[in-house]
């Protein structure tokens, strides 16, 4: 009957010439060879190779070829779990297996995407009259071939502006700029540049971008949005890794699997903050229950976030494309993407337990994990205690029943409420279940039993010697080992991961194991079957930083570039795939990956290279015929003025009035009025501008998701539940009334004033300071004048205000 | 003794007298012209938060009345959000015929009744989740996950602003508190920052956050602010004279002229002391239980007359206790009987005085919720939610009034037949403001973002022809 309706359906094609190479390669490559390719092929069968597949088909004769009868059955066999074939890639199949199924020739297989290709070692051009590093030459000679020419260099005054903010995300101080333009030493600007990467205040500015590209908060997101009071220590650990300029193999590893890569280091479990970064849905962990479709939903979308998150930051992939269909423009096919997810099949995002002494992390780690398997042992003999019954428990089902109805009788608020009682009655049905479930463990049968009271023993054996351990820290990281709240609790063993056809729940196929992109040549994208959690995210680290992996070491030295630039290389910093922008300047892009990879992957290293740059250096002037050849400035003929970010803003006007508090790490500072409640109240508008924490650096500040601060919101401040690459930059009303009239802005007017009051004696010579202090430079006489005239007749807090709204503040040439 | 704050609302804002010689660039990217010729220019969007029950509403099933108390069997396994499904439980609200078209609506909203002859009703629609904050996302963003762009927010990017002093896009929250996943729900998303709905926030003393300086800022008056932003523009001018070619200079100097209008609009918007009598009346100012939602409802209209293009009205906060939307999982009767007097009266009120001031021709009315409510009880009075099938509707804008589609199963348990998403309900009224929803597109991390990401069918049957 089937052959008979396949014949049916495909045998109306006349199509002529159909060949391996023109017409059958393509369909194999989009559907069939993420899964058979190769050596490690599924069921031994490649799809990639003429001859293996040509050993599959006699020629002339579809019925009796393997790989027809394969993928045209009711359903077909394959494509396993995706959907099948549709009908005209069928009747291509078939019409070659007719027409003897011929190699072909043809245009060649397509030419690599620029991304997948490996690094190269590329040299730079010859220098032409121009440069100071190779970075240079690079630039140079791009500029060369479109009659563009660098503009010159910029004076020392815009120089230690442009630096510091770069790298602090702060003014320079008028004493710093004073000291710096007169510095006789050729080697000055170097010099500067090494204070400033030494300087903690560069952590501050780096892990903020690294921040957007996690994109990190501090509370759940959706609905319910619940404060998560140990998401900081992730943070301070991002500052730190920069701050110590980390080997960036390192920082990678540590944020995808340092508790399994780095065992004996309680920092490396607070780096895997980074996979619990981004949003989560309380409501859809918690609340709904086991076995229901939502539920797996629930569970499907929070691995999305951990892929998503994890490929477009390290490897700048929008591999997140392939959940419903394979990628529809690179080459990523679904089964990759779920093989991804089957990474993460195994961690939830939860509070978990650290040292700072790594001495007592050395005694407790060892101790959790023993805890782990004890619990884990634990679990099936509890599934069937609760499952057995008595006369006592059945007497003990029928007082609960009766307590659950009085329970619901009492509404939980408003009127007729009783919340006294009604928790006195919850805690009478806790107290009754676990009297059943005792009752229940004495029910199980042997050798059940005695291994349930062995373990049970055991638990309580190291639950004393953990609580005998000084107290834990907390960090809300990956985790597979957390107190069980509500229907939220952690995966024993990874969960199993399907490739899900259209992305659905509902349309499970195949049963998949944990690897990574197939396009990436010369590493294996399969990982095999791993049983244990941690062993997959170690395996994904191994495959992002090998140092073959072009994808990892382009995508850093691209994302540096951009925030040196304001623009990188590559100005889609999360996509280089076809739907992203191509490189530049592709040369100097691997340059400055292989740079990488030969300095140890120190991005203080690259940061120094590219600062002390002459191209870094320019000015930022205007030209009108270059701009008419280039516009966009792509080629780097002059320096790209920038507008302040949000935090940036925010820090500088603190730096400026001298408030600023150079506190480092700890919790977040709160600004705003928090009140705990079924949805919790996040409110500015309530907030004291001087109240604590109020004057620390913005990178410090709590990040709700659902609420987001409206200042920085109004200066382009991303949603925390975006990973953001690059940030949009916008010039609103909304932007201008915030920086005029926020509660902040206009408080720290009175501050700046203040300070001036305190350290001149006039209003001339206030107005000067004020110009040093927030601009880096002396007032010009006419400003000197329309200012000084303007705070007689308004007073100098008015002045202030002024200040902080110029173009000039905001703006860094 | 008048606050300063009030001085400035009274003069309309420190800021005006500036010369107001540069209109900021406004225009959406379908400026030169939309996909085709639109049937509306203005949407206002009325959000019941929690899920309102349909089957309490608008979507009348004489079955729950027959089998009111008996065991609830639809056929198949009952899957409920957090219960076990209860006995069949009619609705407490007697139903009627309304209008020409004959329409069954509930006691429940008798104004909106009175309606019916202006509205398209979807009986069919289908939530992709029966969580609260993934489905008001769908409802509100296009997608279950956060981080998206409003729908106003779209509409802001693809059509620009109709007017030169106010936001393009506004929102009027409930102001018990947020609805699930608060201000994320009209967010920019990966948009840029100038496509977000700006929040009015009426009743508070400052309604539009940092409109004016606070109060205490005794320093600033309006000489001050007048000198002061003459004095910047001209600081600013001379900085921008040495730095040729970069236009961002002057956008921003016009910015400080836009939030000059903005504090002159904004403050005159809001007061409605000019307003007859019979228009507060019609919007239910004289009655506290009315009169929040009939206010919010009647700035709706003063910002969609003044040229807002989209304002999105709240019913509701968050699912908390005691209630404060439409989460009715305890007591239908009592909780959503609270949150339908005064959304019923106020929003018959708008779509009548929208009519009156021939506005409704080209305003699209669109009511909506995050899913539905369970036919059966969950035991006690209240329903669980139902994301199966739920009853959105809009009105005017080129909406054929009087019109069903789509219906619901004997139970208002599953669709029928036709069933509809958010998406289609965003390319109808995407459709109806001239645009494509396949084209409206934004490249954001290598994919060309819609708001109907990739799904979405106009429905036709509920256009006008």
């Amino acid at each position: 009957m089937r052959p008979a309706l396949a014949l049916l359906l495909w045998t109306s094609s006349l199509a002529a010439d159909v060949t391996f190479v023109g017409d059958v390669r393509p369909i194999l490559e989009s559907r069939c060879v993420a899964c058979h390719r190769g050596s490690g092929a599924a069921a031994g069968v490649a799809l990639d190779a003429f001859d293996s597949v040509r050993s599959l088909v006699h020629a002339g004769d579809a019925e009796s070829s393997r790989l027809w009868l394969q993928v045209s059955g009711t359903p077909p066999a394959m494509p396993k779990g995706g959907r099948p074939l549709d009908a005209s890639q069928l009747t291509v199949l078939r019409d070659w297996i007719l027409q003897g199924a011929p190699e072909g020739s043809g245009p060649p297989a397509p030419a690599v995407w620029w991304a997948f290709r490996p690094l190269q070692r590329f040299e730079p051009p010859p220098a032409a009259g121009w440069g100071r590093t190779p970075v240079d030459s690079f630039i140079h000679a791009k500029q060369r071939a479109q009659a563009l020419e660098p503009a010159p260099e910029a004076d020392r005054r815009t120089l230690i502006r442009r630096v510091t903010y770069n790298l602090h995300g702060l003014p320079p101080s008028p004493e710093d700029i004073e000291a710096f333009v007169n510095d006789r030493d050729p080697e000055a600007y170097e010099k500067l540049v090494d204070r400033l990467l030494a300087s903690p205040r560069y952590g501050e500015r780096w892990g903020r971008h690294w921040l957007d590209v996690v994109h990190y908060g501090e509370s759940h997101g959706y609905d319910k949005d619940k404060p998560r009071r140990n998401a900081w220590p992730y943070r301070d650990y991002v500052i730190r890794s920069f701050n110590e300029d980390k080997p960036y193999a390192r920082f990678v590893e540590e944020q995808l699997a340092g508790d399994v890569l780095y065992p004996d280091d309680p920092r490396a479990v607070v780096a895997t903050g980074f996979v619990a970064a981004g949003p989560w849905d309380f409501v859809g962990h918690v609340e709904l229950r086991e076995g229901t479709v939502d539920k797996r939903i629930t569970r499907s979308l929070d691995r999305d976030d951990m892929v998503m998150a994890a490929m477009s930051t390290f490897t700048s992939m929008t591999v997140h494309c392939a959940r419903c269909h394979d990628h529809k423009f690179d080459p990523i096919p679904q089964a990759d993407y779920y093989k991804l997810q089957a990474v993460f099949g195994g961690v939830d995002r939860a509070d978990r337990p650290y040292d700072e002494d790594p001495a007592v992390w050395g005694k407790r780690r060892p101790l959790l994990q023993a805890r782990r398997t004890v619990l884990a042992g634990l679990q099936p003999l509890y599934d069937q205690a609760a499952r057995l019954d008595n006369e006592e428990t059945r007497a003990i089902d029928g007082a609960v029943a009766a307590l659950r109805k009085e329970i619901s009788g009492i509404p939980p608020a408003g009127a007729g409420s009783d919340p006294a009682r009604r928790s006195a009655l919850q805690a009478k049905v806790a107290a009754a279940q676990k009297e059943r479930q005792e009752i229940t463990f004495g029910l199980l049968p042997e050798p059940r039993r005695s291994q349930f009271q062995a373990l049970r023993g055991e638990l309580t054996r190291l639950d004393a010697a953990l609580g005998a351990l000084p107290k834990p820290a907390w960090v809300y990281a990956a985790s597979n080992d957390f107190a069980r709240q509500s229907n939220f609790s952690p995966a024993w063993s990874p969960r199993p991961v399907h490739l899900l056809a259209r992305g659905s729940v509902e349309a499970e196929g195949s049963l998949m194991t944990p690897g990574a992109l197939s396009a990436v040549a010369g590493l294996p994208a399969d990982f095999g079957a791993i049983d244990a959690e941690g062993e997959r995210r170690a395996a994904l680290a191994r495959w992002v930083t090998d140092s073959k992996n072009p994808l990892t070491w382009r995508s850093i030295a691209n994302r540096v570039w951009h925030f040196h630039f304001g623009a990188g290389l590559v100005d889609s910093p999360n996509d280089f795939g076809r739907m992203g922008a191509e490189p530049s300047h592709p040369e100097l892009l691997d340059w400055l990956a292989q740079f990488l990879l030969d300095n140890d992957g120190s991005l203080k290293k690259l940061h120094r290279l590219i600062l002390t740059s002459a191209v870094y250096r320019q000015s930022s002037r205007h030209h009108d015929a270059f701009a008419k050849i280039d516009g966009e400035n792509r080629s780097l003929w002059r320096m790209n003025r920038t507008r302040l970010e949000a935090e940036a803003v925010r820090d500088s006007v603190l730096a400026v009035t001298g408030k600023l508090d150079l506190t480092v790490g700890g919790p977040p500072a709160e600004h705003f009025f928090f009140r705990d409640d079924h949805s919790p109240e996040y409110d500015y508008a309530r907030f004291d501008p001087d109240g604590p924490g109020a004057h620390r650096r913005a990178i410090y500040r709590f990040i709700v998701r659902s609420v987001p601060d409206p200042f920085f919101e109004s200066l382009d401040c991303p949603d925390a539940s975006q990973l953001t690459a690059k940030r949009n930059v916008t010039l609103t009303a909304i932007q201008a009334l915030a920086l005029l009239n926020d509660p902040f802005m206009v408080r720290q007017s009175e501050h700046f004033a203040a300070r001036l009051e305190r350290e001149r004696p006039d209003l001339p010579s206030r107005v000067e300071r004020a110009y040093e202090l927030a601009l880096g430079r002396a007032p010009r006489p006419e400003e000197s004048r329309a200012l000084i005239e303007y705070g007689r007749a308004h007073g100098l807090v008015n002045a202030c205000r002024l200040l902080f709204n110029l173009n000039e503040f905001v703006f860094v040439d | 003794m008048t606050s300063r704050r009030d001085f400035l609302w009274n003069l309309g804002g420190g800021l005006g007298g500036i010369a107001l010689a540069h209109m900021l660039d406004r225009d959406g990217v379908l400026a030169a012209g939309t996909h085709h010729p639109p049937r509306a220019k203005r949407v206002v969007q009325l959000f019941m938060s929690g899920a309102a029950s349909q089957v309490d509403t608008f979507d009348y099933k004489p079955l729950l009345i027959r089998k009111a108390g008996e065991k609830f069997d639809p056929g198949g396994k009952v899957e409920l959000f957090q219960s076990d499904p209860g006995p069949v439980m009619k609705s407490p609200w007697d139903w009627k015929q309304r209008g020409q078209c004959g329409k069954w609506v509930s006691d429940l909203v008798p104004h909106i009744a009175s309606c019916v002859d202006d509205i398209a009703f979807l009986h069919s629609m289908v939530s992709k989740s029966n969580v609260h904050g993934p489905a008001t996302f769908l409802q509100s963003t296009g997608f279950v996950l956060p981080g998206f762009p409003a729908m106003g927010a779209w509409v802001s990017y693809g059509l620009g602003s109709l007017n030169d002093n106010l936001p393009v896009f506004v929102v009027l929250p409930d102001p018990r508190g947020f609805a699930p996943n608060g201000p994320s729900n009209w967010s920019a998303g990966f948009l840029p920052a100038m496509h977000q709905g700006t929040m009015i926030r009426v009743g508070r003393p400052n309604p539009i956050h940092d409109l004016f300086p606070p109060d205490a800022a005794a320093f600033i008056n309006a000489k001050s602010e007048r000198e002061g932003l003459a004095l910047l523009e001209s600081l600013n001018r001379g900085h921008a004279a040495g730095r040729a070619g970069d236009s961002r200079l002057d956008a921003r100097i016009r910015s400080y002229e836009m939030a000059a209008r903005l504090q002159v609009s904004a403050p005159e918007v809001l007061d409605i002391a000019g307003e007859s009598e019979a228009t507060r009346k019609l919007y239910g100012l004289d009655d506290p239980v009315t009169e929040d939602f009939g206010r919010r409802c009647l700035i709706a209209r003063r910002l969609l007359e003044r040229g807002v293009r989209f304002v999105q009205v709240w019913s509701g906060a968050d699912n908390g206790h005691p209630r404060r939307n439409w989460d009715s999982h305890e007591d239908i009767a009592k909780d959503h009987g609270e949150m339908a007097a005064g959304m019923d009266k106020g929003t018959a009120a708008l779509i009548k005085d929208l009519k009156a001031l021939g506005l409704l021709d080209d305003t699209i009315v669109y009511w909506t919720t995050e899913f539905g409510r369970m036919p059966c009880s969950q035991g006690g009075k209240g329903r669980d939610h139902n994301p199966f099938t739920f009853t959105s509707w809009l009105a005017g804008g080129g909406i054929r009034g009087g019109a069903t589609y789509g219906e619901s199963d004997e139970w208002s348990y599953k669709p029928a037949e036709k069933e509809l998403y958010g998406y289609d309900v965003h390319a109808t009224v995407l459709h109806l403001l001239g645009i494509d929803h396949e084209r409206l597109t934004y490249r954001s991390s290598g994919i060309d973002r819609r708001l109907t990401d990739v799904h979405g069918h106009v429905i036709r049957e509920i256009v006008e022809t």
